[in-house]
């Protein structure tokens, strides 16, 4: 093998040599270290298609065990070789020639016909998986009556969201602190209560209910205990919506976490459901809201129980009195007008998720 | 199935030893180079049409609302001039949806569009680096290099295309600009600004993805907001680069199309200069 690699490098360097300019012709030392892996060496050699044209009908494919022929006069004389020696050895960076091989017409023909047949059969395959992929809303529009939505589908779509949840988590970091803004900065903040905005009839009755504890008990706090017990801290940060807008907005409340040591869950607590009772949805009903929060994000030092608004307490379009801001979450999980919050072992359940989104939701 | 032969000639014939005729021909594209080509274009089309169904749900363009209609969102303009001018569609129920209606995978399915994107996503990121091992493997990334004299040479490839269809018409002679490289300057800028635009997509796509944890990276393309843009015009690049991607491949012949099919080409140029030099 090693000696028809020369010489083929020999025949293409014939080409070469007369084909292009020598501008700067070296000679390169002759014999085996000539086979350098970046020059233009034939890496299919003749002897292997031989065997191939031979053993065609058989295989099909190069089979390296095969005896090659025996050869005579493949062994050329240096003579013929020195003069058209070509600048051998370029930079690293610069193109080399494209690797030149010589191929029997039938296996020409063989391997034509395999790549385009493997060509069709994955250019199907993948017209399959993507109508098979295809949102059913999308489906239904295009004209499909049947419900195509099966198992599988939603497996494999779960799937990427849960690879893409156990990536967030993994670059989450309680010591990693989310970029703050100065008071110029501040964009102004929609009302993005899904549906309507409840009525204000709430606030004047309104307690936290903390459940799952690990006194056992269920406390009750109304919001003068939150403001007057724990400290209060101010933060402006952006709120970034899963729809893809965003706003920078000035925060006040008191730390989750300092609620977390001041009541703490069950030893095996790793979860909390956060609940608003007074959520509409848009026929202006009632919706209760929650979702899951994990412990490691609500211990994040800038995860708040947020009473104020541009220093202001909160109204009820932001969920007065009481609502999570969580800056490492997206918006939808900083539930306004907290009602309840629930510690658990398992992780419970989410509105969201339960409407296709991911459950994490970290950013 | 189009394999034509290269004239063989004394010089190599003398060389072979090989009792049939062979042909000769050139190894063009690694094969896990033409697998992440042709797996690429599912791929992208998932994560576009996907990618504008996220879109609609808080466009990047808006102006003040319309003090008629209400409407504040430049797509919707569109979707508004395109009734009111193409014929057949003037009597669309709702004007400014008809973009959101015929563009992307449908509105108002934001929570479907994110899955698909994210799976989408994550098999382009893996695509691209079974790309880069193809480049590395086959040695094909020294072709894709961009040169000094590439502006110039791009420019020179740029006025050759332009003047095809004009030099056809008046059948005047045109000839294609010479080059000793694999590909010419202007492909050569193309493919490497495009593996560039790939790489500069799933970069802003994590910035817009991960603005917290990955706050550096938002902050890298100017922040949040401003790194949606930069993502949705990538996107367009892929786009632009996609139509004369295509037609030129279709005008440059059945080699070079067949070439990311099965890897080789039989255009082996300098051979054939020999031949007719000998």
């Amino acid at each position: 093998m090693r000696r028809n690699a020369i010489h083929y490098n020999r025949k293409i360097l014939l080409r070469w040599g007369n084909g292009s300019k020598l501008e700067n012709p070296k000679l390169p030392e002759a014999g085996p270290a000539d086979t350098n892996p970046a020059a233009p060496i034939a890496t299919e050699s003749p002897q292997a298609l031989e065997a191939i044209e031979q053993q065609l009908d058989a295989s099909g494919s190069p089979s390296p065990s095969v005896e090659p022929p025996p050869r005579t006069d493949e062994v050329l004389p240096p003579i013929a070789v020195e003069p058209v020696l070509v600048k051998k050895h370029q930079s690293l960076f610069e193109e080399q020639p494209l690797p030149v091989i010589e191929v029997a017409p039938r296996v020409l023909r063989y391997r034509t016909r395999r790549d385009f047949l493997l060509f069709g059969a994955g250019a199907v395959a993948t017209l399959a998986g993507a109508g098979f992929l295809l949102p059913q809303e999308t489906l239904s529009r295009l004209g499909m009556r049947r419900d195509m939505s099966s198992p599988t589908k939603e497996w494999l779509l779960n799937k990427a969201l849960r690879i893409d949840d156990d990536v967030s988590e993994a670059l989450y970091s309680r010591n990693r602190m989310v970029p703050t803004y100065t008071k110029s900065q501040i964009t102004p903040l929609k009302n993005n209560y899904n549906g309507a905005t409840p009525d204000p009839g709430y606030i004047s009755g309104w307690n936290l209910t903390l459940d799952g504890l690990a006194s056992g008990l269920g406390i009750s706090l109304d919001i003068r205990n939150l403001t007057t017990r724990f400290s209060i801290h101010e933060q402006i940060t952006r709120l970034v919506c899963v729809e893809g807008w965003s706003a920078i907005a000035w925060w006040a409340g008191l730390r989750f976490d300092d609620l977390l040591r001041a009541y703490p869950p069950t030893s095996q607590a790793g979860w909390a459901r956060v609940e608003s009772s007074v959520n509409l949805d848009a026929s202006g009903d009632p919706d209760p809201y929650s979702m899951s929060l994990d412990l490691a994000t609500a211990r994040h030092p800038q995860t708040l129980l947020a009473t104020h608004f541009n220093g202001q307490p909160l109204t009820v379009d932001h969920g007065a009195p009481l609502r999570l801001l969580v800056p490492v979450k997206l918006g939808l999980k900083n539930v306004k007008a907290i009602t309840r919050i629930t510690y658990s072992a398992e992780e419970p359940k989410d509105y969201w998720a339960e409407r296709g989104y991911s459950r994490y939701d970290g950013i | 199935m189009g394999c034509s032969t290269t004239p063989r000639t004394e010089a190599i014939s003398a060389s072979t030893l090989l009792e049939q005729p062979g042909v000769l021909v050139a190894k063009r594209h690694h094969l896990l180079v033409r697998w992440s080509h042709w797996l690429s274009v599912p791929i992208l089309l998932g994560l576009i049409l996907s990618g504008i169904s996220i879109y609609w749900s808080s466009p990047i363009y808006q102006h003040k609302p319309d003090p008629l209609t209400g409407n504040f969102d430049v797509a919707a303009d569109i979707g508004i001039w395109i009734c009111a001018h193409v014929p057949g569609l003037h009597h669309y129920s709702s004007p400014p949806d008809w973009i959101y209606n015929h563009i992307s995978l449908g509105p108002g399915i934001l929570a479907s569009a994110l899955r698909l994107h994210w799976l989408c996503a994550y098999l382009f990121m893996l695509n691209g680096v079974v790309y880069l091992a193809g480049l590395v493997m086959g040695a094909g990334w020294r072709s894709l290099l961009p040169r000094r004299t590439d502006l110039f040479d791009a420019l020179t490839m740029f006025r050759y295309y332009v003047g095809v269809p004009f030099a056809k018409l008046i059948h005047h002679k045109w000839p294609h600009p010479r080059f000793e490289t694999k590909y010419n300057a202007l492909q050569r800028t193309a493919y490497f600004s495009i593996a560039v635009a790939g790489f500069l997509s799933v970069a802003t796509g994590w910035a817009i993805h991960k603005p917290m944890q990955l706050h550096w990276l938002a902050a890298l393309f100017g922040g949040f907001d401003k790194a949606r843009v930069w993502h949705f015009w990538l996107m367009w690049l892929f786009i632009f680069f996609v139509v004369p991607h295509v037609i030129l491949v279709f005008d440059d012949g059945w080699d070079t199309l067949r070439g990311m099919i099965v890897g080789w080409s039989t255009r082996v140029k300098r051979s054939q200069a020999i031949a007719n030099e000998q």
